[in-house]
């Protein structure tokens, strides 16, 4: 490398090439730029003329310059300029890159890899062999040169996790398979590890060792934990010089089901200090959406931390059977539900028909043998959807028929009749105790007291599928729980009442037990060892090394007992793992953890991240030619005298900036949406048959200049509207003309037009058949009609009935025909329950615009109006045919003031009681 | 069929047709020309045979009775003769020069020279052969003839071109006494040209040398590294430097048309210049009235 004032060139004798440049010089001047030829007749007067001057044919001064400075500027880019090269003495023999590549490194990973990126250039240069050994993934060494391990620099990830004991030792093979010595540069992530102990002795004795160290303390948070109902956060970083601030963010999926943040706080790290905490209050619903915790601007694993269900409260759903004398609370059936779950969940006490649409995650049955037809459909529904439905038998349950003839979808098993009691009065044996769980139950592991005892419980009917369904059975054999899946959901019977009844089972701490081992109310607290052995879980997502969740189908489940107490790995990566629905999340850092800031020995040598980065000059010398190029080609077109801007290019110039002008005219022609939302517009929807459009466009036209003349809307021309691109917001009124040949619009356009009519908007439909329809004779136009009105979400309809609002919203009329008349129209149906309000005659009806008017009395025929503002078309005859070409404007009239008012004119039914209370 | 054999009769009524089309344009474009200019008398100014009246003379002896003019004798005693102008026919010859030098512009917008040079020859005939006289080209190709067939004849031949470079003024066949038209760039030997016209001195023969010529070799607006060269590539010259060349080309064309000059004035022909810019209405107008000179 040869070094001038900050720049040094890779191949510094290419530079020789610049003495060639004098020789240039000389070579040039002699040969001129070549003749033009030119026809020329008068060349016989020409003949025998000498030049007078001698000196033209030499290449002009500044060509020469042109020219060398353009042999220069290549010659100098090819000899490959560096700014601010890496002047740092580099050994010799071949070199390991050791990368700690933890999530502690994440954060500045991209400076890190230019750090690569900068010594690999210095290792290219003194053509060093070199290996790169990840510690969180160790791989065995292959020395390749340095280019080949530049390209592969992007590909270079941080995991999240640290070397475990197992990586280190497979680093440690990797190392000393390599026979020969070697130098070693060690990308510290800035966090002490066991590797460090480990490794370091054996790369000192191969060579010499320098550690690049991180730029910025590692900060990480801790999982959240709940104290009190108040979401407690620790955040924790690795040195403490100074004081400093993250805010945390609380990601969730918000009511309309998009990410964001749900709550935010700050942390505060006072000077000296490695720890903060804050204290996070979150209504317990906005809490069951909080997803993870994410400190800003630290991308990195350490800087997440994921929540799962020991920070979730779940929903319970507690329905009895209405009972109208008040018991004794003992005695309720929901009493020592009630007192398991207060703790651990939100519980909702009423009717299943107010509960079920608060959508909770448990609805429990205690004693409820027989449901109403509506809302057993749906809980079923709700259950298919992935809810759980506990059910405690009672005496109702064993006194009806509920499951008895065949199994009833909401029961996992047939009861026989009546129930079995023992160990009573009038029964032979004693109490039945619980049999231990089979490791198929969910209650795997559970210690059973010995004092539970079960006198009383309903029976299950051997069925085939019975033995599978059983998770828990007692002593003798009989079915104590027994579970079914249903849909995405499931459904639990417990053979015994919910309350002390039957039995001592809710009186036991194995009750409680059994219920979280459901699922259904969770631990305040992370579940301990023993509670997960024998458990599998299996990955939803897991987090990179930046802290991004990605999907993990495609990974093995991993052992309860592991999941908590074994070091990530990974086989073990953090992230959200489930099993029996519950969820569980492995977080990167622990919540004993600390983070040790790494000490190297005094011995070893040790530097931060380069500032200046090297800068390759090459590409903008080589850069530089081309423009030098365009411009001696030119100038030796201009000396020849071949360079004549002629009238047609100059034109073309002309042409084409016209072009660009008319351009932008068109761009501005464009109405914006902001321009359509200022005007009122009627619209109608294209219907592909060119003339049935600009019928469509006359008609509404006719319409808006009759608003315009008669009333105080005044509508902007009327606009076609396709579809498939544009956007209907802006339309109150869509006229939709059906011919029989109409395209069926696409889903996306029934999105739309579903979604315009849900909020508010309005189609007219016109088969233009004078409805033939009626008669059962069925036109083309109508069968097109349901068709096309299939997939859109229209109410159920009646023919305009005699006090519908249609007939008074600005004129008082009874029919409203078209060109064509006497064929009904046909709007929402009124609900069934309006009245009719007394001395008027109107019925009482609720607000709301019908969404569709259908007709076939071909409306825009009659509207249509030319540029002069003359009817179109004839409308029946004489002045009869007029009087109904009035009455056709006049439902135009009523049919826009219904869309834009409403049902403002029904509210005259108010009138006498407005007049009543202004005391007149 | 060898090659030698005749055309058969299809064939050659489809060359005539190919050829015929080439024709109408020039022959249009001619007859408007011509049609804008008035025909002028050009008596002998003497009595002879003619159709305008010319003088009333006493009857003389050896007059024959029929030639008494009866409606003025009547309004005397005197007997007088009609006697009407004595009008002839001219013969005029044109060349128009069909060599390559004159299929030259210098900008698409302009027509050749050799356009222009045809569609005056032939606008000229047109207007010579309606005074009745009689049209033909030099050097015997199409001998002098009258009527409107004469036309077609010379709108054929003139549609021919000549591949030589620069063609020499064709001065064969003149009649005697008659009148000529020649239309050239005359930027060939200029020793042709002064044989030709020594000819037709010879023989009598008036007429006028029409130049044309294209503004660039009127203007001669080159510049740069130039190698210049006649249309078939017969003739070069090749400069450092075009524009060091102007002054004395320029020099050479001023001393070449006073050459023509002193040399019409000899043969008292008269001579003019028409570049391709001007308009083509204003030559002919030139050409009408040099030609109706009496003293030419």
């Amino acid at each position: 490398m040869t070094l001038l004032a900050g720049i040094g060139f890779t191949t510094p004798w290419l530079l020789l090439g610049l003495l060639t440049l004098p020789l240039l010089w000389f070579l040039l001047r002699a040969v001129p730029p070549a003749a033009r030829v030119q026809l020329f007749p008068g060349v016989t007067l020409l003949q025998g003329l000498v030049d007078e001057e001698s000196q033209p044919d030499r290449t002009p001064w500044w060509l020469l310059l042109l020219r060398m400075a353009l042999i220069a500027a290549a010659i100098i880019g090819f000899a490959g300029p560096v700014l601010n090269p890496n002047a740092a003495e580099t050994g010799r023999g071949p070199l390991v890159l050791v990368l700690d590549a933890s999530w502690a490194g994440a954060p500045h990973w991209p400076r890190l890899q230019q750090q690569i990126e900068t010594d690999l250039q210095t290792a290219r240069r003194a053509e060093r062999p070199v290996a790169i050994l990840s510690l969180t993934r160790p791989d065995a060494l292959r020395f390749q040169s340095a280019d080949s391990w530049q390209r592969q620099i992007p590909g270079l990830r941080p995991q999240p996790w640290q070397p475990s004991s197992d990586d280190i030792t497979r680093a440690h093979v990797a190392l000393t398979a390599v026979e020969d010595g070697f130098d070693t540069l060690w990308y510290s992530d800035g966090l002490a590890s066991a590797a460090h102990d480990r490794l370091l002795s054996l790369l000192q004795q191969r060579g010499t060792v320098e550690i690049v160290q991180p730029p910025a303390p590692v900060v990480a948070l801790h999982p959240a934990q709940i104290k009190d109902g108040v979401i407690n956060l620790t955040a924790q970083r690795s040195l403490a010089p100074l004081p400093q601030s993250y805010s945390v963010h609380a990601m969730g999926q918000d009511p309309n089901g998009s990410l964001r943040a749900l709550a935010t706080a700050d942390f505060e790290f006072a000077a000296g200090e490695t720890q903060a905490e804050i204290r996070l209050s979150m209504p317990s619903e906005l809490r069951g959406r909080v997803q993870w915790y994410a400190l800003q601007g630290v991308r990195s694993a350490g800087a997440i931390s994921l929540s799962d269900d020991s920070l979730r409260r779940r929903e319970v759903a507690l329905i009895s059977p209405q009972s109208g004398n008040e018991g004794l609370a003992l005695l309720s059936p929901l009493h020592y539900l009630r007192t398991a779950m207060t703790d651990s969940a939100d519980l909702l006490e009423g009717a299943l028909a107010d509960l079920l649409p608060a959508t909770p995650d448990v609805v429990v049955l205690a004693d409820v043998a027989q449901l109403p037809e509506t809302q057993e459909a749906a809980l079923i529904d709700w259950v298919k959807q992935g809810g759980l439905l506990l059910r405690f038998a009672g005496p109702r349950m064993a006194a009806s028929d509920t499951a008895r003839a065949k199994e009833h979808p909401l029961m996992p098993v047939r009861l026989r009749i009546g129930g079995r009691s023992i160990g009573g009065a009038m029964s032979w044996g004693a109490p039945k105790t619980l049999a231990p769980f089979t490791d198929s139950s969910p209650f795997f592991g559970l210690e059973i007291p010995d004092d539970v005892q079960v006198t009383s419980q309903v029976v299950a009917q051997p069925d085939p599928t019975l033995a599978e369904r059983v998770i828990a059975e007692l002593a003798d054999g009989t079915p104590l729980v027994t579970r079914k899946p249903l849909g995405e959901g499931q459904v639990i019977l417990f053979h015994v009442t919910a309350n002390a009844e039957w039995s001592s089972l809710p009186l036991s701490g194995l009750f409680v037990e059994m219920l979280e081992r459901l699922a259904i109310s969770s631990g305040a607290s992370q579940p301990d060892a023993s509670e997960l052995e024998g458990t599998t879980w299996s990955p939803v997502q897991v987090l990179d090394g930046f802290g991004r969740l990605t999907d993990a189908a495609r990974l093995p489940g991993v052992a309860g007992t592991d999941l908590l107490s074994q070091d990530l790995s990974e086989d073990l990566q953090p992230g959200l793992y489930i099993s029996e629905g519950r969820a569980l999340a492995r977080n990167v850092v622990a919540t004993d953890q600390s983070l040790t800031p790494a000490s190297w020995p005094a011995t070893v040598a040790q530097r931060g991240f380069s500032l200046v980065r090297e800068q390759q000059l090459g590409g903008y010398f080589l850069a530089l030619t081309l423009p030098l190029l365009v411009a001696d080609i030119l100038a030796t077109l201009a000396l020849s005298g071949l360079l004549r801007l002629s009238r047609g290019a100059s034109f073309t110039l002309v042409l084409l900036g016209a072009f660009a002008l008319t351009d932008s005219a068109q761009a501005q022609s464009t109405a914006t949406p902001a321009d359509l939302a200022a005007e009122l517009t009627l619209a109608y929807v294209e219907t592909g048959d060119a003339q049935l459009d600009r019928l469509s466009h006359a008609g509404l036209r006719g319409l808006s200049m009759t608003l315009s003349f008669r009333t105080s809307v005044e509508p902007s021309p009327p606009a076609s509207v396709d579809l498939d691109h544009d956007e209907l917001a802006f339309y109150p009124l869509l006229y939709w003309p059906i011919s029989p040949n109409q395209p069926q619009p696409s889903a996306a356009a029934y999105d739309k037009l579903n979604a315009y009519l849900r909020t508010g908007g309005m189609i007219l439909f016109d088969t233009r058949d004078a409805d033939l329809a009626r008669t059962g004779a069925r036109s083309p136009a109508a069968r097109r009609l349901q068709q096309l009105a299939r997939p859109l979400d229209i109410p159920p309809l009646e023919p305009v009935p005699q006090d519908h609002v249609l007939t008074r919203t600005f004129y008082l009329l009874q029919d409203f025909p078209g060109r064509q008349k006497g064929a009904p129209v046909w709007v929402e149906a009124a609900p069934q329950d309006a009245e009719q309000v007394e001395g008027l005659p109107f019925r009482n009806l609720n607000d709301g615009v019908s969404p569709v008017v259908i007709g076939g009395n071909d409306w825009a025929s009659a509207w249509a109006v030319n540029d002069f503002g003359a009817p179109m078309f004839p409308v029946g005859r004489g002045f009869a045919g007029e009087r109904q070409r009035e009455l056709a404007n006049r439902f135009g009239v009523n049919l826009v003031m219904h869309v834009l008012t409403g049902n403002y004119k029904s509210d005259q039914v108010h009138v006498p009681a407005l007049l009543d209370r202004l005391g007149q | 069929m060898t090659p030698q054999a005749p055309l058969g009769p299809l064939a050659l009524r489809h060359q005539a047709e190919v050829e015929a089309s080439a024709l109408p344009p020039l022959l249009v474009q001619a007859q408007q020309l011509a049609g804008s200019i008035m025909l002028g008398e050009h008596g002998r100014r003497r009595s002879g045979s003619g159709d305008d009246f010319w003088q009333y003379r006493p009857l003389q002896h050896g007059d024959s009775r029929r030639m008494i003019d009866h409606r003025m004798s009547a309004k005397g005693d005197q007997q007088f003769v009609r006697e009407r102008e004595w009008q002839i026919s001219q013969t005029v010859h044109v060349w128009s020069d069909l060599g390559a030098s004159m299929r030259f512009s210098s900008r698409p917008a302009l027509p050749q020279k050799i356009d222009r040079a045809q569609v005056l020859t032939l606008a000229a005939a047109i207007l010579m052969i309606r005074a009745g006289e009689r049209v033909g080209l030099t050097g015997g190709l199409l001998p002098p003839r009258r009527g409107n067939i004469q036309v077609l004849r010379l709108a054929e031949l003139l549609s021919r071109t000549d591949e030589h470079d620069y063609a020499p003024p064709e001065h064969r066949a003149l009649v005697p006494h008659a009148r000529a038209v020649f239309i050239s760039d005359f930027l060939g030997p200029f020793d042709e040209l002064q044989i030709a016209l020594g000819k037709a001195a010879d023989r009598g023969v008036r007429g006028v040398l029409l130049q044309v010529m294209d503004p660039s070799e009127v203007e001669f607006e080159f510049s740069g590294r130039t190698r210049f060269q006649s249309i078939q590539g017969g003739v070069r010259h090749e400069t450092l430097k075009a524009s060091g060349l102007r002054e004395r080309y320029l020099d050479r064309l001023a001393e070449r048309r006073a050459f023509m000059q002193a040399l019409c004035r000899d043969a008292s022909w008269r001579m003019g210049l028409h570049r391709t810019d001007d308009s083509s209405q204003s030559a002919l107008m030139w050409l009408f009235r040099s030609l109706q000179r009496t003293d030419a």
